[in-house]
């Protein structure tokens, strides 16, 4: 076919920008079907992506899943084993884009001493407890210590008095309310602090008594010791696990031990709500091929018309149907960009409705689904087709 | 005359009817596919999350302080209290039975353990020079529990915690057998099969086990052995006695309300919080079966999943939502399109003497037939899809459900209705006149 003269290229356009806005009713309609097409493509795309990494993040709500111990000793004589508190300063730094958060024990047994009480005249009493001695990086929503040790940690202003936290079943067993005085004794050293009861958290933590790490090794005479080392690893499970494999090698006189009851556990649920996401994909393509599909049958059905008059007047049938893929393509885009931009705004929202967090829109996504949805309108101008076999005479005598 | 009408434009031109039908089966193929998913993810989520292990904790009232230091208590055995095993199948008989998944009761002891003489198969044992610090812990693997009002129920360790991966087999419940931890295993250089002598608080008095399985489960258990329940109790002299209790109950995620007082609530609202699967309500129903027993949340676990749960669930039920929405917007614009195209038959029918009334009420049910039909299709296409995707997530299709069922075809009416209700409005205004001359 030869190349077409320059006018011909002008009346091309100009035909087009007839079809488009010969009957607005339909152009809206058209436009409706496919701007919802792309805005759901942008919305769940987007929401996909950002989802994924949310939570990831969420599953910090396990607390630590690696423990990082002394290596077992061959020749032990019984616990206790000891890390080195140096051990803490060769930790990465960040993990997953935030804060490495981790915390360090150091475990021991002490006497705790109850003063008597005049009230119902209890005498002083002694008991062994489990003194945990804590310290802990960051405090906060994604720290590795139980939550109630935050809360308490968050809601006690400064005050001069020494306080110990004390689990709920130490609390409940030796009768001790906040503010009551105790005294903690190991061999010849004694500390004197002030009661902070926690709320019950359903593990070892309700029977012990929490102390701050210094003042326990102190009291315990274990100067620059720690029993353990308690982290959350967040991302993937592959990245868990190269982290594990890299902390094993940052570490070799420890025993780093990835809880499997949460790496594994987390492992299945992640895989699972990936699943999930997974499956939201099939849906947002099919929805767009329908959406397109509502709109592009349209505009086909109604160009018998057209088709057999621009026949009739000489039209080659692949000019003809460059004209209509013309038409699509420029429908396409049209509501690929209206409808991806009210998408992002759309996956914004709903990121803040689910996530708290407004999730952070994707450049990639927005083209990729304004291509995708102009994609789907030229496949789907696929029954245009058809018009290369109308024969204008049996259009204009009204046969359908 | 009416019913002619309707079968005329449905043979007439077919291929139309099946383009509108065809957009209308996918649109809502897809709303059925996601509602069904929606409505049935909670509870799978719910099952999966249980592979995080138990979320309550039973363990004696009146118990005295343990001296736990990584899971392991070293406290005497004459020191402490226990809970009679005996009353465990009551677990099955509360309100929120179908909830309680597993439960396993455990008996722990700190042991050592002797060396064998000559080779890991030999059948004497030396005591070792230095003090193991092991621990023996004596607990169900697969038992069945005998319910009070008849059948049985199968749980153990094997449930509530089934992150442990176990090499070679687990003990049978009733014989001197035992699985020993990974690290345990490797100190004592013990093979499956070998003999392991275990000498616990009685001097003297040892305890051989046979070694069935080589255990992994990533915590303190690794370093020491695992034995039926019944065969610690009676190396304690303890028959029918636990000190601590798992159970892993399905729970619905906490909010405000579950985590009020029991105390301070009105009846309704206590009745109201009792008849939710709370893990808090959970508790508090297994402390009134097992008298003398503390329960108490696992909040690590419990909180977490909750947390999860509800997330996935919101991000579920929007996505949903908005795939709602744009089936429904493509479903009505597809419809409005159909009434369009037909305004030269409108103007005709109303040249010959029709009502606006008769036209709108012809048209509307030419599409509520086309909604009924292709919501028909459209939610066996979407059980279809549905079915796959929950085989393919979760290996277990969602039940097909009535109510999405009448959902889908309300949503197909009401959406072919409003999508050509906008077009027929402007068609009761038309001129007959031009638009027969085509203008």
């Amino acid at each position: 076919m030869p190349e077409p003269p320059r006018n011909n290229g002008q009346m091309f356009w100009r035909i087009v920008r007839r079809l488009l806005v010969a009957n607005r009713g339909r152009l809206f309609v058209i436009l409706l079907a496919l701007g919802a097409g792309a805005a759901v493509t942008a919305a769940l795309l987007n929401l996909q992506v950002d989802a994924k990494r949310r939570l990831t993040t969420e599953f910090r709500a396990f607390g630590p899943n690696v423990v990082i111990g002394p290596r077992e000793a061959v020749d032990s004589d019984g616990p206790p084993h000891f890390l080195d508190e140096s051990m803490l300063k060769q930790l990465p730094d960040g993990n997953d884009g935030a804060p490495l958060a981790y915390a360090a024990y150091l475990y021991g047994v002490v006497d705790i001493a109850t003063p008597p009480r005049e009230r119902d005249q209890r005498p002083a009493k002694t008991t062994s407890v489990i003194l945990a001695g804590f310290f802990h990086v960051p405090l906060g929503p994604s720290s590795v210590v139980p939550a109630a040790l935050v809360d308490a940690l968050e809601k006690v202003g400064p005050s001069n008095a020494r306080r110990c936290q004390v689990g709920q079943k130490v609390a409940t067993i030796l009768e001790l309310r906040a503010g009551d005085s105790i005294g903690l004794t190991s061999g010849n050293r004694k500390v004197a602090c002030q009661v902070y009861e926690l709320s019950a958290v359903g593990g070892p933590e309700d029977s012990q008594v929490f102390l701050e790490l210094p003042a326990a090794q102190a009291l315990l005479a274990e100067p620059g010791r720690i029993s353990l080392m308690q982290l959350r690893l967040s991302g993937t499970p592959q990245q868990i696990q190269d982290q594990v494999a890299r902390l094993e090698r940052r570490l070799p006189g420890a025993d780093v031990r990835p809880i499997r009851q949460f790496t594994e556990g987390e492992a299945k649920i992640y895989g699972r709500i990936s699943g999930l996401l997974a499956a939201t994909v099939v849906m947002v393509l099919l929805l767009t091929s329908l959406c397109v599909m509502a709109a592009m049958t349209n505009v086909a059905m109604e160009r018998r018309n057209d088709v057999g008059l621009m026949k009739a007047i000489g039209g080659a049938t692949r000019r003809v149907l460059h004209l209509f893929l013309a038409e699509a393509a420029l429908l396409g885009l049209a509501g690929g960009l209206m409808g991806a931009a009210a998408g992002m705004f759309l996956s914004i929202w709903l990121g803040k409705q689910v996530f708290g967090v407004a999730a952070q829109p994707r450049l990639i996504v927005y083209p990729v689904a304004v291509a995708l949805t102009m994609m789907v309108a030229i496949l789907g101008a696929y029954p245009l087709r058809r018009l290369a076999s109308i024969r204008p005479a049996s259009v204009f005598r009204g046969e359908a | 005359m009416f019913l002619r009408l309707v079968a005329d434009s449905f043979t007439r031109r077919p291929r139309r009817k099946v383009l509108t039908a065809a957009a209308l089966s996918l649109g809502m193929a897809v709303v059925t596919a996601a509602l069904s998913v929606s409505l049935d993810v909670g509870d799978r989520l719910a099952t999966e999350f249980r592979s995080l292990g138990a979320n309550l904790l039973v363990t004696p009232e009146a118990d005295s302080l343990p001296l736990e230091i990584a899971g392991v208590d070293y406290r005497p055995v004459n020191r402490g209290a226990y809970l009679p095993e005996a009353d465990l199948p009551k677990l099955k008989t509360i309100f929120w039975h179908n909830n309680v998944m597993a439960f396993s009761p455990t008996l722990e002891v700190p042991v050592e353990s002797w060396t064998p003489q000559f080779s890991p198969a030999s059948a004497a044992f030396v005591k070792p020079a230095a003090h193991g610090d092991e621990v023996l812990i004596g607990a169900w693997s697969n038992h069945e529990v005998r319910l009070p009002e008849g059948g049985s129920f199968v749980t153990g360790l094997e449930q509530t915690s089934p992150w442990w991966s176990v090499e070679g087999a687990w003990f049978n419940d009733s014989a001197a057998e035992c699985i020993v931890g990974r690290n345990f295993a490797k100190k004592n250089a013990v093979l499956i099969g070998s003999p392991v002598y275990l000498e616990g608080p009685i001097p003297g008095e040892g305890l051989r086990l046979t070694v069935t399985g080589v255990f992994s489960s990533g915590g303190r258990e690794d370093d020491g052995v695992v034995a039926p329940l019944r065969v610690v109790q009676q190396y304690l002299q303890k028959p029918g006695k636990y000190r601590k209790l798992l159970v892993s109950a399905l729970t619905k995620p906490e909010d405000d309300f579950a985590r009020r007082d029991p105390k301070t609530m009105k009846a309704d609202e206590f009745e109201r919080w009792s008849c939710s699967p709370y893990v808090s309500s959970i508790a508090y129903s297994i402390k009134e079966v097992l008298p003398g027993s503390d329960v108490r949340v696992i909040r690590r676990v419990a909180e977490g999943e909750g947390s999860i749960l509800t997330r996935v669930r919101a991000l579920l039920w929007m996505v949903t939502l908005v795939a709602l929405l744009a089936a429904a917007l493509a479903v009505g614009a597809s419809s409005a399109a159909s009434v369009i195209e037909r305004r030269t038959e409108i103007g005709l029918m109303k040249a010959l003497g029709a009502g606006s009334g008769t036209v709108g009420f012809l048209l509307a049910a030419e599409q509520l037939l086309l909604a009924f039909v292709g919501g028909g299709i459209g939610y066996s296409l979407g059980t279809v899809l549905a079915r796959l995707l929950g085989q393919k997530i979760f290996g277990i299709a969602p039940a097909p459900s009535l109510l999405v069922l009448v959902a889908v075809l309300a949503l197909a009416a009401g959406v072919t209705l409003l999508g050509s209700a906008i077009p027929l409005r402007r068609a009761s205004r038309y001129q007959p006149a031009p638009i027969l001359r085509g203008e």
